[in-house]
């Protein structure tokens, strides 16, 4: 079974977020308010941050869009004590089941990237909410939408519910579908596909360009990858 | 508009035979919004619309998914070729446009007789009929008593079939007060181009093929156009083509192009004209211009040379735009040496006094490598050719009143190359020279917020005896309205559209409602077909053979280029062809050559009866005007507009709002950016409450530390600092228009936007 990886290419990259806001839109993410950003409890499951180094005139600064790393050894399913973030089977995509979440957010705290988000409120409605119904029934725990709850931890999906509608349907992921921050990328510097398949597109560039994932170190073995400039 | 929304919804579930799932809605508590009824679970309907954006001029198609009659998602159309089916974030900004709480939902009538920034209208809702009804029958007594000039109207951005028809009725009823806000954005650059080649236009580059990127004051993948465009190509420029192309930016403040540029040379305001002329000297002196172009298609390089070697070595340019002479003498060689190259021309350099010349300076640089209609080089925009309308119908009142002279005093020797004036018809209202305005319409404009010295419109506009507005949303501008009529937004209404010079080959896209009309609005051609309906004539005949009502009009204009149903479908049509080296058609100058001591400037001027120096006809450099002294204010107020600031200048949408600053990762709101060396010195800290003070007037903000700014410039970002209207938009950061002093390109009559000097001190 495939193993979904991403890949981003840091050069092509100019910090636009059309991933951020292409993926409120597919996931129903809802918007902020200028409190909410001054106490820091915006919902995100996708943003872009901007990490600068050196001084002027001679500074260099980085866009760096952040989905959920999906970590092989993801910290967030370790520390879980409800088991409601875990790898789903068979992709391996980290997946968070509402139903369980209890809302304590060690999952938040373990997280060495920053990505995942407690839902402090109940979600306005909105017309352009997507009213899709979950890829299936039996998973609809892990899926926040048409009706969010509040007090659990969110995350990004990978989209999974597009990977699963295009398996489904016998189309190919990675080509003909892709997570909506893919899709939406207007300079194409973001890739999608199999990290186990050497025909892919991520394969191919991770073969071909030099690569680096964030905080090696935390040995989490991220599944998403930048190409530096 | 949600009692609009159910039941829109409820007829769409009745016609697809599902109304019984309207008994699955489900009510839940908003927090800071009334209830809302919420569609179903579940999709019902489904289905993708082709149509096209319009939150900027880039215009880009679109496909909008439309589930259960509600629009859900907005995403490229993979047929336009002009960014290649990607958008920009802004498109998926669309959705809360047209969903927008805060929306007009019908006209209404100004009882307030007050008028001012701030002061409630008071309006109560209206008619229809009664509003055109009023409309027309001001109209028609302006008319009558042989003053249609005294009609102005005022144009913000609009789809291309709005503009055709506006500029339609303004020619029909007889105003040359056609207003638009070019004259804010573009006007310098458009000039700088006429000068050298004749077309006032802004210029085409073909990114695809190029090498080399020497970006003046062009921010390029924030909000230069066509941006879609740009950020795509950017993608191909860095890492699709075997070779890698070079990008120098030319800029005080470090903005996102230029940190993802190869290079940036943080330049003194407003000096990039003395660069351009400093790399001119490299090229000339040093021969490493293209001999063979520049012999057979270009004129006047001696003169041009001249006046490069006398003025602009490198060593003496150096101190003027704080860049080292080893920089200027490296950059020179590298755009030489890199075929093909483009130096490229941005409002940052050309929003100054002396812009149109500045323009003209960089533009010249492409002349000399040999850049000109080249792949890889700058090309020449080609339009699509819509179906022609009937000839006008004028009658002699039409024809006096198009005698007079503008408003805005374009075409005039104080503004010899000005289309549009724009902040200038502030003045000539107030000061009702050189005849008073009795009645003005806005169309989506809000020069209120956009224009310098925005305190001028707030009493011109208070000024105006009857204003109407027609946009979907209140704005500053609108607030001055005696009669508001609202427009529909972008996704429920028809027009045509193609994007600004970018691509070369023409293309044109649908505008097709992707769902029913939100609330009790009109389209922008409906408007004017109904009044030049009521008003009769002459006016009547010119809007007769092009269709009844906006959807036979779009039709009729766009039947010749592909059937309608292809149109429905694809909502785009495209003609990739593209012809390079037409340098037989392409030169509009009166040697028929490119020019590098400007014949049209002297021809323009000679008909104007204005006498000139010599100078005056060749690139140069001027030290720009500034407002404000030095020593009592040592600082330089730059703005920018950041990617997700809407061009409708309405910033209610929250999703922009909150990652609007993505270089600060903040957003509701913007800063006063400063250098970290100044700020020390004014013992400022990160996020402090300052005051940014200039002659005109100050401000207050939260300062922001940032390494990318000239140690002698403080700049904000544009787009906030609404008063009107909008929860998530009034009272949210500043607008540094309030405080910026009234200057122009003396060629084009552009706005400045730069040359106003300021304090900052901690509140």
């Amino acid at each position: 079974m495939a193993r979904w990886g991403m890949v981003i290419d840091l050069d092509k990259c100019i910090g636009c977020q059309a991933c951020s806001l292409a993926c409120k839109a597919e996931n129903d993410v809802p918007h902020g308010s200028p409190e909410e950003q001054a106490k820091r409890r915006e919902p995100y499951w996708h943003r872009v941050i901007a990490a600068a180094e050196g001084e002027y005139p001679t500074q260099r600064w980085e866009f760096i869009p952040m989905p959920c790393m999906q970590c092989d050894q993801a910290p967030c399913t370790t520390v879980c004590p409800a088991k409601a973030t875990y790898h789903r089977e068979p992709d391996h995509i980290v997946v968070q089941d509402y139903r369980k979440c209890i809302g304590c957010r060690y999952c938040i705290v373990a997280c060495p990237y920053g990505v995942r988000h407690f839902n402090f409120k109940d979600q306005e409605a909105k017309p352009y909410h997507h009213p899709d119904l979950p890829p299936t029934l039996a998973v609809r725990g892990m899926w926040p939408y048409p009706t969010r709850v509040r007090g659990v931890v969110e995350k990004c999906t990978f989209c999974f519910h597009r990977i699963d509608q295009a398996l489904r349907e016998g189309k190919e992921v990675g080509t003909d579908v892709v997570p909506a921050c893919v899709e939406a990328c207007p300079t194409r510097a973001r890739a999608f596909g199999d990290l186990d398949d050497p025909e892919s597109e991520v394969s191919q560039l991770l073969a071909t360009r030099t690569w680096f994932r964030l905080r090696e170190e935390m040995h989490t073995e991220p599944k998403v990858f930048y190409l530096p400039r | 508009m949600f009692s609009i929304n159910r039941r829109t919804f409820i007829k769409l579930s009745a016609l697809t035979g599902a109304a019984a799932l309207a008994t699955r809605f489900t009510r839940r508590p908003a927090l800071a919004e009334p209830l809302i009824e919420r569609p179903p679970e579940g999709v019902i309907t489904d289905k993708y619309v082709a149509t096209s954006c319009l939150n900027c001029a880039t215009r880009c198609a679109t496909r909008v998914r439309v589930t259960n009659g509600m629009a859900v998602k907005i995403a490229g159309n993979p047929l336009s070729q002009v960014s290649e089916g990607e958008n920009c974030p802004r498109a998926h900004i669309g959705l809360q446009v047209l969903y927008d709480p805060d929306r007009l939902e019908g006209p209404m009538k100004r009882t307030n007789t007050a008028k001012g920034k701030g002061i409630d209208p008071k309006w109560t809702p209206i008619s229809w009929g009664q509003a055109l009804t009023e409309i027309t029958d001001r109209l028609q007594a302006l008319r009558a008593g042989g003053n249609p000039h005294k009609l102005v109207l005022f144009q913000g951005l609009n789809t291309i079939s709005d503009e055709d028809v506006i500029r339609r009725f303004a020619a029909a009823y007889g105003t040359p007060n056609l207003i638009s806000a070019e004259g804010l954005e573009n006007e310098a650059d458009m000039a700088s181009e006429w000068l050298a080649d004749g077309n006032f236009t802004q210029s085409a580059y073909d990114l695809a093929n190029t090498n080399y990127i020497l970006a003046f004051g062009a921010n390029i993948v924030e909000s230069q156009k066509p941006l879609a465009r740009n950020l795509r190509m950017w993608g191909k420029m860095r890492r699709e083509r075997p070779n890698r192309v070079k990008v120098v930016v030319v800029d005080p403040r470090y903005s996102i192009t230029a940190a993802k540029a190869d290079q940036w040379l943080p330049i003194n305001p407003g000096t990039d004209a003395a660069l351009a002329m400093a790399i001119a000297y490299v090229i000339i002196t040093e021969k490493l211009y293209d001999a063979d172009f520049v012999e057979k298609y270009t004129t006047g390089l001696d003169a041009y040379r001249q006046v490069v070697i006398e003025s602009y070595r490198p060593e003496k340019v150096a101190p003027i735009t704080g860049i080292s002479a080893e920089t200027i003498y490296k950059i020179a060689r590298e755009f030489a040496a890199t075929k093909p190259a483009i130096a490229w021309r941005g409002r940052g350099a050309t929003g100054w006094p002396n812009g149109a010349y500045t323009g003209y300076a960089i533009f010249c640089l492409n002349a000399l490598v040999g850049s000109i209609d080249v792949p890889g080089g700058v090309t020449y925009q080609i339009n699509p050719e819509y179906k022609a309308m009937p000839a006008l119908a004028e009658d002699d009142t039409a024809k006096k009143g198009k005698s007079q002279q503008r408003l805005d005093l374009g075409h005039t020797a104080d503004f010899p190359a000005a289309e549009t004036v724009t902040n200038q018809a502030a003045d000539s209202i107030i000061a009702g020279r050189p005849y008073p305005a009795e009645i003005a319409i806005g169309f989506n404009s809000n020069f209120n917020m956009t224009a310098p010295a925005t305190a001028r419109w707030e009493e011109a506009m208070k000024k105006l005896p009857f204003y109407v507005h027609i946009a979907p949303s209140v704005s500053e501008m609108a607030e001055y309205a005696d009669i508001v009529m609202p427009s529909p937004t972008f996704l429920e209404e028809w027009g045509y559209d193609h994007s600004p010079p970018g691509s070369g080959f023409a293309e044109v896209k649908l505008k097709q409602p992707a769902v029913a009309k939100l609330h009790d609005t009109m389209g922008i051609i409906d408007i004017i077909f109904e009044l030049a309906g009521r008003l009769g004539g002459s006016i009547t005949q010119s809007f007769a053979g092009m269709g009844r009502t906006a959807e036979e009009f779009v039709r009729f204009r766009t039947e010749n280029l592909m059937n309608w149903q292809k149109w429905l479908d694809d909502g785009v049509w495209v003609n990739k062809s593209y012809k390079y080296y037409k340098y037989d058609s392409i030169f509009k100058t009166p040697s028929r050559k490119f020019e590098f001591r400007s014949g049209n400037l002297e021809a323009r001027l000679k008909e104007l009866g204005k006498s000139a120096d010599e100078q005056a006809y060749l690139p140069h450099y001027e030290k720009a005007d500034f407002f404000g002294d030095e020593k009592q204010y040592p600082l330089v107020l730059t703005t920018y507009h950041p990617v997700l600031k809407i061009e409708s200048d309405v910033q209610n949408y929250p999703w922009a709002q909150e990652i609007y600053l993505a270089m600060h990762a903040r957003g509701w709101g913007n800063f006063v950016e400063i250098n970290k060396e100044t700020a020390h010195e004014l013992h400022i800290k990160d996020l402090d409450e300052v005051w940014v003070e200039s002659p005109f007037g100050k401000l207050r903000a939260k300062a922001r530390i940032f390494a990318g700014v000239h140690p002698h410039v403080v700049s904000i970002a544009m787009g906030q600092g609404h008063t009107a209207a909008g929860r998530w938009a009034k009272g949210i950061g500043i607008n540094p228009n309030e405080i910026t002093g009234v200057a122009y390109d003396r060629t084009s009559g552009q706005s400045a936007f730069y040359n106003t000097r300021v304090r900052v001190y901690r509140a």
